[in-house]
């Protein structure tokens, strides 16, 4: 596979390197992502997503995009899963095996995941086909936070707001009285 | 190492900002923070001021909406990210007096209740600020964005009455679908971005209608979009949230719910097919033209069997949304007359809407419930209340000289000016639901006036000023809208396709 995707970039004269991470890394995504949905764990699949997760930061680095991939190690790892694991931890889930949680309507999950994923597949084979994305440089933290603060300052502020009004309301909710 | 890192950042420029345009946003956001500084300043003293504060807010933020709309010039931001418009400032003005409605339905139920009132205006004035937001939002970042600021304060105050499970499984039904949409409006955004590289909709336009066929990965991305919105604003096969949250949810959240959140749907849908899309109506055209189809009729048909009165206005909401979405399913026909219907459209049913959940929060002071046999006699104790309510059910209902004839006089017009196949078949479509939905809106009104009032309790129902007020306003703004439709009909003489652009 390795070979197939050496000699895929060969005719490419670049990043020869990256494509080989990218299949290696895009490989144990796929599995662990596989593990995800049949492990009859719940903290086991928490943590195989996790693997899923830093295969994707990974590829964010390979693209030369070092924010991103810090945010999805942040948020996604540091934060997403530490939540599920803390809510598999505070409700009454089973912490072994337990086999209802990966044989229920397993068969109608395999049909969307397959329709879903057919479609998918096609239609982005079919609209990106041969294009390349030529990327010249990394993409610097400066040029995100110059962004953040001039293009997209609107929105940049709302979400400081969302983000205390969620706080706050969440303490409401939570609060035993 | 400082000076390199300042070196490097040199050359940013700061945006230029126009603060009157907002000024609006910038005043609901002011209030919000001084609501939430006055409970921590003066803990329980402070409560009973809340809804006042809220108000006063609300009404503070219209000042600047009126000024911008006496210059009249079509303001533009961050290359067209954010605009203000007739536009923007005419839903603007609708997100803010339904709030200010909204507040005043509250104030009674929430401080008798011994619900959280700091937090409850609070997160209102928040869920508000992110709706006028949207009016002004033309950028698919600050179009989600806006969504959320709207949404998740909506999520917590459907659960508002947290000792009451019925409350619990509306907040949570609402979080989970309202998420569920999310997920998949953002995974179109993101296979939009990747199709154009852009954010701003008109160069998102330009880009996806350059081609004569679109690519697949265009046709996904509208069509996620499409379904995210369709669940805010509870189209049929999107709308099974509705009914169980509007069921649970404390009574004037599930009006703010059911008028300011599906208007503020609708405006995100407006922005995205008018500004973004209009170019491949032949990808959207026919998704809205089913959505529409089927939520007016589906709507209506479960109303029909409803025996609890907030769920049938639930039911009643679905089918109006299928009447909202029909002139959006001939968008690029008669763009304008399109836009202005449903713009009208909005406007007259939070009217009505706002009034009949005011109407059903009175008469649940004395009856405590919401059935709709409840509403037997309510003539004989009532009549202020009964007379309000057939008001408000029959302009839901679509009869003249109340404000919703207009409304519906309005979509049919720009369905059959469109003159296409599917702008007829809508039509038709419109007409028939109209008088289904008479026959359920009519039996509520047979129930009040001609039934007798269950085990003869005539005790009379004491309506507290502000829900009084609340009930002046939207019976008077139903009937002046009715009578004189030419006042709404000049005020949403607006273009969405004027006020693009950098």
């Amino acid at each position: 596979m390795i070979g197939l995707l050496a000699a895929a970039s060969a005719d490419m004269d670049l990043y020869v390197a990256q494509n080989i991470f990218f299949g290696i890394i895009a490989a144990q995504m796929i599995y662990a992502a596989f593990r995800v949905v049949t492990t009859a764990n719940v903290v086991h699949a928490a943590l195989w997503l996790v693997l899923v997760l830093s295969g994707v930061a990974v590829q964010f680095i390979l693209l030369g995009a070092e924010f991103v991939a810090i945010t999805q190690v942040l948020v996604y790892i540091g934060a997403v899963v530490v939540l599920f694991l803390f809510g598999v931890m505070l409700t009454r889930a089973s912490m072994g095996a337990d086999e209802s949680v990966a044989s229920e309507k397993r068969s109608m999950a395999t049909v969307v995941g397959v329709l879903l994923f057919t479609v998918m597949a096609v239609s982005l084979i079919d609209s990106f086909e041969d294009t390349r994305l030529v990327i010249d440089e990394p993409q610097s933290t400066t040029l995100v936070s110059d962004s953040i603060f001039s293009q997209y300052i609107v929105p940049f502020e709302a979400v400081s707001v969302l983000l205390l009004a969620a706080l706050i309301g969440a303490i409401v909710v939570a609060r035993r009285d | 190492m400082l000076a390199a890192l300042a070196a490097e950042v040199g050359d940013f420029v700061r945006p230029p900002i126009d603060w009157h345009a907002a000024a609006p946003e910038l005043t609901l956001l002011a209030f919000g923070v001084l609501l939430t500084l006055m409970d921590i300043v003066w803990l329980e003293r402070g409560r009973k001021w809340a809804p006042a504060l809220a108000s006063i807010g609300l009404l503070a933020t219209m000042v600047p909406i009126i000024t911008l709309a006496v210059d009249g010039a079509d303001r533009s931001m961050f290359g067209g990210a954010f605009v203000v418009d007739k536009y923007a400032l005419i839903m603007k003005a609708v997100f803010i007096l339904a709030g200010y409605i909204v507040v005043l339905i509250s104030s009674n139920y929430i401080s008798e209740g011994d619900y959280w009132e700091n937090e409850y205006y609070g997160l209102l004035l928040s869920s508000i600020l992110g709706m006028i937001l949207m009016a002004s939002a033309r950028d698919l970042i600050t179009i989600f964005i806006a969504l959320e600021l709207l949404s998740i304060p909506a999520y917590m105050l459907a659960t508002w009455r947290k000792r009451d499970l019925k409350s619990n499984e509306a907040g949570l039904k609402y979080y989970l679908m309202g998420v569920f949409a999310s997920a998949i409006l953002l995974y179109g955004m993101s296979l939009l971005y990747g199709a154009s590289g852009t954010t701003l909709l008109v160069d998102l336009n330009e880009s996806i209608s350059a081609s004569d066929s679109p690519s697949a990965i265009v046709v996904m991305g509208i069509i996620f979009v499409i379904v995210g919105f369709a669940f805010k604003v509870s189209a049929v096969p999107f709308h099974t949230w509705a009914p169980d949250t509007y069921e649970g949810a404390p009574t004037p959240v599930t009006a703010f719910l059911s008028v300011a959140s599906k208007a503020a749907g609708f405006v995100a849908l407006m922005n995205m097919l008018f500004v973004g899309f209009i170019g491949r109506d032949d990808v959207y055209e026919p998704m809205i033209f089913a959505l529409a189809a089927v939520s007016m009729t589906v709507g209506n048909l479960i109303a029909l069997r409803q025996t609890n009165i907030v769920r049938m206005l639930a039911y009643s909401g679905v089918a109006q949304a299928g009447y909202m979405l029909a002139p959006l399913a001939v968008a690029s026909d008669v763009p304008d007359s399109a836009l202005a219907a449903t713009v009208s459209y909005l406007v007259i049913y939070a009217v009505m809407n706002l009034g009949a959940f005011a109407v059903v929060i009175a008469v649940a002071r004395k009856t405590r419930s919401a059935e709709i046999d409840d509403y037997r006699g309510l003539f004989h104790y009532a009549p202020g209340l009964t007379v309000a309510m057939t008001i408000f059910l029959f302009a839901l209902a679509g009869i003249p000289p109340l404000g919703g004839w207009w409304a519906k006089f309005r979509i049919m017009g720009a369905v059959i000016e469109a003159n296409t196949v599917s702008g007829v078949v809508l039509g038709v479509f419109v007409a028939v639901n109209s008088v289904i939905a008479l026959y359920y809106y009519a039996r509520i009104g047979a129930k009040m006036w001609a039934d007798e009032a269950p085990d003869g309790d005539l005790t009379p129902v004491r309506v507290p000023a502000s829900l009084k007020s609340a009930l002046v306003l939207t019976v008077a703004a139903t009937i002046v809208f009715g009578v004189l439709p030419g006042l709404v009909g000049d005020v949403t003489k607006v273009s969405l396709l004027a006020g693009v652009g950098g």
